[in-house]
This record gives structure tokens, C-alpha cells and sequence, in this order.
């Protein structure tokens, strides 16, 4: 294993760890798409309801989880380092903040996940909520895709976090935006026409638009073209994350602002 | 100065202004100045303290050594590498420490923290496992690494920042005050650990407020102010700033303002400076003859209590004192 593949995995080992003995990170992704859960499957499991809305209730709270802590975590994982005063130790080590910061959205990935585990059971047994036409292969690769989406993001946003203090409550909006733009809970055709135009710059608009497809046999299925626009988005934010990560490094340098004082 | 070729670390013309906004509706542009055109030279294998009142700049020039910080002018040189646009060169080169309990992870172990950073600082697997195992035993941390660093003391703490430090076995180490805080004894380890990296040919540059503790191990120092060096030498040069000088020291309790200006006025006197002691103020007076000034306390404090009346040699914090000009 390489030095910089071995800090990466480092960073995103500490993270997980720091994660399990946090209690903020159990309500990202347990209690928090519990309640999300809960609420959309009452609303959308009511009868007479189409069978195709009840799978925005039992994945929308799974993906509201896996959402805000792949996207938040890495910012109040940037938070807490500059708390802990450990921001400007990891600044200054020889492994560049992009590889840190790659291993500790990758840690945010995996416990954002686990989100799907509690809203899925919560319909099971609390709702007796299936995906009643799941075909798994294209499940798995939308939620693979959707996966890199989150992580483009994340990895692209997650440096503003280091630059400015402000940057968390500005993005906080942001995480609360994607839920209703990417039709995490309900089908993005029912948004006005301009707000469809914003979720079609939003990567995770189409990974979903997918995930969803694969579950059910009514409408469009036109995966490949949802899966390159999602995949196409996402490199387009890693792209400009390169130039945003340069920034970053050269700002903090100037200003100091990775310390709390 | 010394060689400016061999220098280990090396400033010219070394200038910093921040950069900040004040208000809220109305915003305005404020500038302030922390180094103005520092030039410093240290050589290899050399242990320099840095002394200086907070806000002085210490921090600063810390930090732009560590490339952690931009100088807005002038150049900064580690081990003849640019620290300005050469920073993941000297990265790998340096060690630093800030002083103080912040800048580890609390809720892991002192291994797992030694362990992250010296992935972060690339440092082969079975290079770090012996690097960690030596530091942990050097610095008496053997046996409580696998403890959580939040029920670690304030001096094990310091320790294990001071080994995190190490873990790329620098040829340079900057230390920003890292005895702050530590009791006596917690900080007398670490400045025997600091002299002995020194003398076993480690470059380091030392930041304190601890006259004493500079004047104990550093080999050469520098006062800076207001962003500029205002001295520099060995401590015995610097001491020599006050050598014709006597220090005059008195308990008295309760001081009026015009008694302390009619004391500062004495012929001789260059620098007063009041602290409290418990209900009484404790007066250190600098002056060319401290015999006349004795003679003239009882005059000059008629009607107060002046106890434990005394005179001695200046220190080292006592031309700090004189530098710096200050004086309440």
C-alpha cells in the first residue's frame, strides 16, 4: 500500500472511530431518518395510495440519512478538528488535505448507509412496507452511482468547511435543499419547472430518479442515461473540487483561519 | 547573525498582515500588522528561544516555519527550502508543537493518536511501529498508550503532542510555548527533553514567556515586539542590556498612583513594574544605583506598609523587561 493510500485509510479509520463513540453521529443516521421515515410512510402508506409512492416511504428516510451524514459529517467532522485543535496538525502534515479529507468522506459513506438499515426495518415490521419489484441488479448499481454522487459532493464541499466558519450554516440549507430537489421523498416531476432545471444540475437527482426506477415496473426506465448524467454531474464536482482544494490551500495560508483563535 | 548559507532556519525581511473585516451591515477593511521585516538566521543543531508579551508575533513566525501561514512579504527558508512555495518539502522535515491540551484526538488512545499521524506523515509501517515504541519510552508515556488521552494529565498530554512531534524524527523542531500550563516539575521533563534533543543535534526554536526557562537551555535568544526582533544573542549578551543595572524589590499595600509616578520619576530608575501579591503589590524597580533608590522609599512611601525591602542582580526577565518597555 502506498504512503498516501495508507494515510487515506488512516484518516478514514480515525474517523469511523471518532464516529462510534460520538453520540451526534447515532442521530444522523438512526434517529433522525427514523423520524423521516415514520412520517412519509404514514403519509404514503395511506390506502388508495399507488403502490409506487409507498417506495419513496420506505427508501426516503434511508436516503435523507445516508444524505446528511455522506454530506454534513464532513463538515462537522472540519468543525470539530478546528474545536479540537487539531485542523492546522493535519494541515501541515506532508499528505495533502484532498487525501485526509477523501478518507474521511469515505468513513461518512459507509455510517451514512446504515441508515437505510432502521428506516427499512421501520417499514417492514411497523408499516408492512416492501419494494415489491425490486430488480437488484440495477438496485445495486443506482445505489452505487448514487454513492459516487454523494461522495462528489461531499468531497467537493467539504474544504469551504476548513476555509470559513460561516460555510456550515450556509451549507446546512444545502442539505435540507437536496432533500426536496433530488426527490429523495417524492418524484421531482411534481416541482415547478425552474426548481427541476437546479435538480438537474444536482448529481444525486438522477442516481436516485435510478434507485427509484429499479424498484417498481410503472414509468420511464431509462437508467443508462440517468446513470451517465449522475456520473457525468459528479466529475464535473471533482473537477472543480481540484480548483477548490488549491484555493483552500492557498487561502488558509493566508488568512489562518484553520485555528480557532 | 550567523551564515546565512548554513542556516538552519532562515527569515529575511519576514512581514505579515492580517487581513479582517470588522461590523456586520457595514463592513470595514481592518489591517494589523504581526511581523514587520523580521530577519533571523539560526544554525543547525542550535536550540533558539523566541521571547516576546502575547500578540508580539511569536505565533506568526511559528507558523509561517510550519507553512501553516503565507508571510505577505519576505522570505522564509527551512533547511535551505522555501517554506513560502516549497511547503510539502519542509513538511516532511520539520516537527512542531503547540503549546497547550488541544491538538489531539481526546476520545483515542495515545497510540492510535501517534499511529494517525505518522500515516499522515508517511512514514513506512515498520519505520513508525519502532519510532512510536522509542517515543512512548523516552517520554515516559510506556504503558498508559493504550488510555484514552482525555484521562491523560496536562504534562501527558504535552508529552504526547512532544511525541507527535518527533514521529518524523525532524531535523527541526518548533515548539510555541510548550511548557504552558505544565506544573514545575511536568515542565523542568520537558525542558531536560528539549536540551537533550538539542544537544543531540535536533535544530530547535522555542517560543515562551519563561525568562528563566530560556535562559536554561536556549543557546541564543531574541526579543521581539510589536512584530519586530528588538534583541538578539546568547542569554549572557542579553543580559548585558541591564548589566550596570540593580533591581530593588518591595511588598508595599495599597499603591497611589502619584507615589508610582514620583517613583518612576527618581533619577536612575528606567523601568517600575507592579504586580500583585496576594493583598499587597509587589514593586521590581530597575535602576543604575539601587542604594539611592532604597534610601529614598522611606520618603517616597511615608505613611505606608513597606515590608521585605530588598536588592539583587537582574535576571534575564528583568532586561525583557527593560526591552519591551513595559511597565504598569
Amino acid at each position: 500500500m502506498s504512503t498516501l493510500a495508507r494515510a487515506a485509510f488512516s484518516a478514514f479509520r480515525v474517523s469511523m472511530r471518532l464516529r462510534v463513540v460520538s453520540p451526534w453521529a447515532y442521530l444522523n443516521w438512526l434517529v433522525f431518518p427514523m423520524i423521516f421515515a415514520a412520517v412519509g410512510l404514514f403519509v404514503l402508506s395511506r390506502p388508495g395510495a399507488p403502490a409506487s409512492h409507498l417506495t419513496y416511504g420506505v427508501l426516503g428516510g434511508g436516503l435523507i440519512g445516508y444524505w446528511s451524514v455522506a454530506y454534513l459529517d464532513g463538515g462537522n467532522g472540519i468543525q470539530d478538528e478546528r474545536w479540537n485543535g487539531t485542523l492546522e496538525q493535519i494541515f501541515a502534515v506532508p499528505t495533502p488535505l484532498v487525501v485526509i479529507l477523501l478518507g474521511k468522506v469515505a468513513g461518512s459513506l459507509l455510517f451514512g448507509i446504515l441508515s437505510f438499515i432502521p428506516t427499512v426495518a421501520l417499514a417492514y415490521f411497523g408499516f408492512h412496507a416492501l419494494l415489491p419489484h425490486v430488480d437488484a441488479l440495477r438496485f445495486a448499481i443506482s445505489l452505487g452511482v448514487l454513492s459516487f454522487t454523494f461522495f462528489a459532493i461531499a468531497l467537493t464541499l467539504t474544504p469551504l468547511f476548513a476555509l470559513w466558519r460561516w460555510a456550515f450554516q450556509m451549507l446546512n440549507g444545502f442539505e435540507l435543499g437536496v432533500y426536496v430537489l433530488c426527490g429523495f421523498m417524492f418524484p421531482v416531476a411534481i416541482l415547478a419547472p425552474w426548481a427541476q432545471l437546479i435538480a438537474g444540475a444536482l448529481a444525486p437527482t438522477w442516481a436516485t430518479r435510478a434507485l427509484y426506477a429499479s424498484t417498481t415496473t410503472e414509468g420511464a426506465h431509462d437508467y443508462s442515461t440517468w446513470w451517465f448524467a449522475a456520473i457525468a454531474v459528479s466529475v464535473a464536482y471533482l473537477v472543480a473540487s481540484y480548483f477548490l482544494y488549491r484555493l483552500v490551500e492557498k487561502h488558509a495560508r493566508v488568512s489562518g483561519d484553520l485555528a480557532l483563535a | 547573525m550567523g551564515s546565512m548559507k548554513s542556516a538552519a532556519i532562515e527569515a529575511r525581511a519576514l512581514r505579515k498582515t492580517y487581513v479582517t473585516t470588522r461590523g456586520i451591515i457595514r463592513r470595514s477593511r481592518v489591517e494589523r500588522t504581526a511581523l514587520r521585516g523580521v530577519d533571523l538566521a539560526i544554525e543547525p543543531g542550535e536550540l533558539f528561544g523566541l521571547l516576546g508579551p502575547n500578540g508580539a508575533g511569536k505565533t506568526t513566525m511559528v507558523k509561517i516555519f510550519t507553512t501553516l501561514l503565507l508571510p505577505s512579504s519576505g522570505s522564509a527558508n527551512i533547511l535551505g527550502l522555501d517554506a513560502v512555495n516549497n511547503p510539502w518539502a519542509v513538511r516532511k522535515r520539520i516537527g512542531f508543537v503547540f503549546g497547550g491540551e488541544r491538538g489531539l484526538y481526546w476520545r483515542l488512545s495515545g497510540l492510535d493518536n501517534l499511529r494517525y499521524f505518522a500515516d499522515l506523515y508517511r512514514i513506512p509501517p515498520h519505520i513508525s511501529r519502532k519510532r512510536i515504541a522509542e517515543l512512548l519510552d523516552r517520554l515516559g508515556l510506556a504503558g498508559r498508550e493504550r488510555d484514552k488521552v482525555e484521562h491523560y494529565s496536562r504534562g501527558m498530554k504535552q508529552r504526547l503532542h512532544l511525541a507527535r512531534g518527533l514521529l518524523n524524527d525532524p531535523e527541526v523542531l518548533f515548539l510555541d510555548e510548550p511548557t504552558i500550563g505544565l506544573d514545575p516539575v511536568g515542565a523542568r521533563e520537558l525542558r531536560l527533553i528539549v536540551r537533550e534533543l538539542a544537544d543531540s543535534g535536533t535544530t530547535i526554536f522555542l517560543t515562551t514567556h519563561y525568562m528563566f526557562e530560556a535562559d536554561a537551555i536556549c543557546d541564543r535568544i531574541a526579543v521581539i515586539k510589536n512584530g519586530s526582533i528588538v534583541a538578539e544573542g546568547t542569554p549572557s549578551s542579553i543580559k548585558g542590556v541591564v548589566e550596570n543595572q540593580g533591581v530593588v524589590e518591595f511588598e508595599v499595600v495599597g499603591m497611589p498612583a502619584d507615589r508610582l509616578a514620583g517613583l518612576r520619576g527618581l533619577p536612575g530608575v528606567t523601568s517600575v513594574v507592579v504586580s500583585e501579591h496576594e493583598l499587597a503589590q509587589v514593586v521590581t524597580v530597575q535602576c543604575a544605583r539601587p542604594a539611592d533608590v532604597m534610601t529614598q522609599l522611606g520618603m517616597l512611601f511615608d505613611g505606608l506598609s513597606l515590608s521585605r525591602v530588598s536588592s539583587r542582580e537582574p535576571t534575564l526577565e528583568d532586561a525583557y523587561v527593560q526591552l519591551i518597555g513595559e511597565s504598569s
